[in-house]
């Protein structure tokens, strides 16, 4: 068993170095990367999009298809974790290793340590203004909704650790969760059909200098859309994996 | 200029330390027998090695307004890290986990 590991770890690195020996040197700039549409968006992506993150600019004008099908998997997934029966029952303790101390009834019984408590609510306003900075900052420099999204769906859970699920739950209004858990899909429909009646492209952005302002404000919506859409999902996952019974 | 030089030297001596620092870091999470002990290290590499890294590249090539960052940076690691030790070591303790007690050097 040992021999066949290694002789199929040596056939699957030797398979790796041969495929990288097969690349085109680094920066080299008649490589296949550099030669198709990036010199395109490197050129007069600035122009063409509004977005002055070339990143920001691919992500969500280039390849918006793709940016909308990224959104969907992602509450894909968690229509997904909310339709499975142990999303909402709590499963029989762990048998095996150590079981010396006795378990205090539930988990939620044990008291937040005051610690975590203190640092969490120091560092939550802080997070919050990283989120928001990420967000508004992603037209210029690295970040965007994605990023924000991450960075508030952690806030969210780390709070809800601290301040107990009732008290989190609440950051998110009842009636409008539905539709905040569908918000990065539902906007990028919404935009893409904008985009169809401006340009008769699905999911298009206007091209001429005249619509620059429009174009933008597709764009931030995208981005806005994203960044709470996929924080509200991140701390529905966590907190649907978490689920008391 | 002698200042250039004292500030360079004590950048590069910051940064060696905090490698120094995560090396070791590493190792203790890698050998050690139990997660106190395992949590132990690696919020050592956390604290003293990332913060002192940080420190070190903010003093280097002169100390500049934007090196606030780093500063706030070493800062928030250095309240983050521990805290997310002792949330494991607590977690650990509350679900029962005993700290490994073998003696290295006496019989296993």
């Amino acid at each position: 068993m040992k021999t066949f590991a290694l002789v199929l770890v040596l056939v699957v690195a030797a398979t790796m170095v041969i495929g990288i020996a097969g690349l085109p040197p680094h920066g080299d700039p008649d490589g296949p990367i550099h030669t198709h549409v990036g010199a395109r968006y490197l050129e007069r992506g600035v122009a063409e999009t509004g977005v002055r993150n070339l990143v920001t600019a691919v992500l969500l004008v280039y390849r918006g298809f793709d940016t909308f099908l990224e959104v969907v998997v992602i509450f894909t997934a968690l229509v997904a974790v909310l339709a499975l029966p142990s999303a909402t029952r709590r499963p029989p303790p762990a048998r095996g290793e150590s079981t010396a101390a006795p378990r205090r009834g539930s988990d939620d019984a044990v008291p937040v340590s005051p610690v975590v408590f203190f640092v969490v609510r120091l560092l939550a306003p802080f997070i919050a203004v990283f989120a928001l900075a990420s967000l508004y900052r992603g037209h210029v420099t690295p970040g965007g909704g994605f990023q924000s999204a991450a960075i508030i769906g952690a806030m969210m859970i780390a709070l809800g650790l601290v301040f107990g699920r009732e008290h989190a739950a609440r950051l998110v209004p009842h009636g409008a969760k539905a539709w905040l858990q569908a918000l990065g899909p539902l906007a990028f429909a919404i935009i893409a059909f904008v985009g169809w009646r401006l340009t008769g492209a699905f999911l298009g952005f206007p091209a001429d200098e005249a619509a620059h302002a429009l174009r933008e404000a597709m764009v931030v919506v995208l981005e806005v859309a994203i960044a709470v859409g996929g924080a509200v999902i991140l701390a529905q996952l966590f907190m649907a994996l978490d689920a008391p019974s | 200029m002698i200042a250039g030089a004292v500030l360079e030297i004590a950048a590069v001596a910051l940064v060696v330390l905090g490698v120094a620092f995560l090396l070791a870091g590493t190792i203790g999470l890698v050998r050690f027998p139990d997660v106190y002990a395992r949590a132990h290290a690696a919020s050592k590499c956390d604290s003293v090695g990332a913060g002192s890294v940080l420190l070190g590249v903010a003093l280097h090539d002169g100390v500049a307004f934007g090196d606030l960052k780093l500063v706030l940076l070493a800062l928030l690691v250095v309240v983050s890290g521990p805290t997310t030790a002792h949330a494991l070591a607590r977690a650990a303790l509350r679900s029962g986990r005993r700290p490994s007690t073998r003696d290295p050097a006496g019989p296993a």
